[in-house]
């Protein structure tokens, strides 16, 4: 069954719905549903106590009505979908295996920790290090998508190590630091101190970011990966276009690192 | 079955499994893309002694190829998957990456995983990158002409090697003129290739030979200068030349087709052109799994 959760008023304290996906909804009755126990600042209550839920279309959870301290929404998810009208919290995404996290307002910190597949679609902005490692790890996103709207904040891609992070607008200060591998493309501007302690990986920029010291300069090449991009995948069609070279900068070399920026 | 005064013999071509594959070569120019197909495919006429039976298969117009440049794809056949997972990377290495402006891709989704760059990436001492975008990944290689871009592996089918057709002539330019129009024809059937030069075989062979240390020897059945002197002479006194072509294909279909496409056109030419009849060879029936009757092939057409 799926399931629509209607929010029914601002939250008062943070709450963690970490968990909560349409794999763990399933076969489960509205009242057992209003009846799981949640993470509500220093209590735990029973979702029926914040949300209003009700039967909806088939195989998706559906929550209606964001909140900036809505935290963990899609966290593991592995399959089907959850579309959140409005905004979330810190931590969406994060572990994400599988399915589709779609999202309609903005993102807290920390969007798609984690994630090793699926896809997250954010309509507005992402908080700081989009796809960096969760608390306790070492290593950020290791696959899927993550499709920006807006912007998003410092450190976006620390420690990625796999999949793609789209992002339309602008990305903070800091991005890629110790990237690992995987791509974080950006259709805006970078900030300051891009790409430190970057090892392998690659950023697509439209301009030179300002980036850490410690970045080697190879030039301006016909490079056939730009066309081969953006053909095959699809979220990159848009933005790379019919560009066929592209500007190459390799780091971080002060750490041995081949990462690469790639400038079209 | 006599089709345009050319007699189609109630014969069988026997035909073998192969395991294969197909490899998109892509470069700057169509011509580069066909140099780096022919080299790829070269010295690859028969598993007897090149380990594989290879070809090009067709041409690729940009829109068609992953990268939008010319291109052209080639099969591969081998007797067995190790094999072909042997002489894949082996050609990949010596005859694409070496090739300017070539990039190469998998052509068949499915089956057993055939490595690609898998395997040559380190020619690139650990300046390779990997790209991985959802399932697939492909490999940067950096080369003195820039980047050489090729996917990690590529998929493998079952596919059917050694159907064949025998063009019996009067003369040997006829003979030949007959093969060049059959394999003009074959070639625009998706799915198969002919791997011998040009598509043509004039020194087709029987199974053993009285040397012990010899698979195969001369078709002396066939051949025009044993007629009455070999034990089971098949040409009438009118033949003057053979030729064969040999066909390997994904699919038992798709090596029907190409049979079809060539016997077709050789009954074009017929016997006006000096085509005497069309044969196949066989080993009686009992060695290959795989049996296209020229007369079933050709049903419905006489």
């Amino acid at each position: 069954m799926s399931v629509v959760l209607r929010l029914k008023a601002p939250l008062a304290a943070r709450l963690d719905l970490e968990g909560v996906t349409p794999a763990a909804l399933a076969g489960k009755a509205l009242a057992e549903v209003e009846a799981l126990a949640l993470p509500h600042g220093g209590r735990s209550v029973p979702l029926g106590e914040l949300f209003a839920v009700r039967a909806g279309g088939e195989g998706r959870l559906v929550i209606e009505g964001g909140d900036a301290r809505l935290d963990g929404v899609g966290a593991g998810l592995a399959a089907g979908e959850i579309v959140v009208e409005g905004d979330v919290g810190a931590h969406a995404g994060r572990g994400l295996a599988g399915g589709l996290l779609r999202i309609s307002g903005n993102a807290g910190d920390e969007l798609a920790a984690g994630m090793t597949g699926g896809r997250i679609e954010l309509a507005g902005d992402a908080g700081a290090r989009v796809g960096a490692a969760p608390s306790g790890a070492r290593r950020g996103m290791a696959g899927g998508v993550v499709a920006i709207g807006g912007s998003a904040g410092i450190r976006a891609g620390e420690r990625q190590r796999g999949g793609l992070i789209l992002v339309g607008g602008d990305v903070g200060d800091e991005a890629a630091t110790d990237m690992i591998a995987g791509t974080l493309a950006v259709a805006g501007r970078f900030g300051t101190g891009t790409g430190r302690g970057m090892k392998r990986g690659t950023l697509l920029a439209r301009a030179v970011p300002d980036l850490a010291e410690g970045f080697a300069d190879t030039g301006t090449h016909d490079l056939v990966a730009l066309r081969l991009m953006a053909r095959r995948v699809p979220d990159l069609a848009a933005l790379i276009g019919s560009a066929v070279t592209a500007r190459r900068l390799v780091g971080d070399r002060l750490q041995g690192g081949l990462g690469e920026v790639l400038v079209f | 079955m006599i089709i345009n005064g050319v007699d189609i013999r109630d014969s069988f071509a026997e035909a073998f499994p192969m395991v294969g594959t197909r490899l998109i070569i892509t470069a700057d120019t169509p011509d580069w893309a066909m140099t780096a197909g022919r080299v790829t495919t070269g010295f690859a006429t028969s598993v007897i002694g090149c380990g594989c039976e290879a070809g090009v298969e067709r041409v690729i117009p940009p829109e068609e190829t992953p990268d939008g440049r010319p291109g052209v794809a080639i099969l591969i056949f081998a007797m067995d998957f190790k094999s072909l997972k042997t002489v894949v990377p082996l050609r990949l290495g010596q005859c694409i990456l070496t090739c300017p402006t070539t990039a190469c891709y998998a052509g068949i989704e499915g089956g057993k995983r055939v490595p690609l760059a898998k395997t040559i990436r380190y020619f690139s001492d650990g300046y390779q990158i990997s790209k991985k975008f959802g399932d697939e990944r492909f490999w940067r290689l950096p080369v003195m002409d820039g980047e050489f871009v090729c996917d990690e592996d590529t998929g493998s089918v079952e596919g059917v090697g050694g159907g064949n057709i025998l063009i019996l002539a009067r003369s040997r330019g006829q003979a030949l003129h007959a093969a060049e129009q059959a394999v003009k024809a074959m070639s625009q059937v998706e799915g198969v290739i002919l791997p011998f030069p040009g598509g043509v075989v004039r020194s087709g062979s029987k199974v053993g030979s009285k040397y012990k240390a010899l698979f195969a020897s001369t078709n002396d059945s066939y051949c025009p200068t044993l007629r009455g002197v070999a034990a089971a002479s098949a040409l009438p006194d009118e033949v003057g030349s053979v030729m064969e072509i040999v066909i390997d294909g994904v699919s038992f279909d798709a090596v029907a087709a190409a049979t079809r496409a060539g016997i077709e056109a050789v009954c074009a030419v017929g016997s006006a052109g000096g085509v005497v009849a069309i044969d196949a060879g066989n080993y009686g029936g009992n060695l290959g799994p795989f049996h296209f009757k020229l007369r079933d092939i050709m049903g419905g057409v006489a």
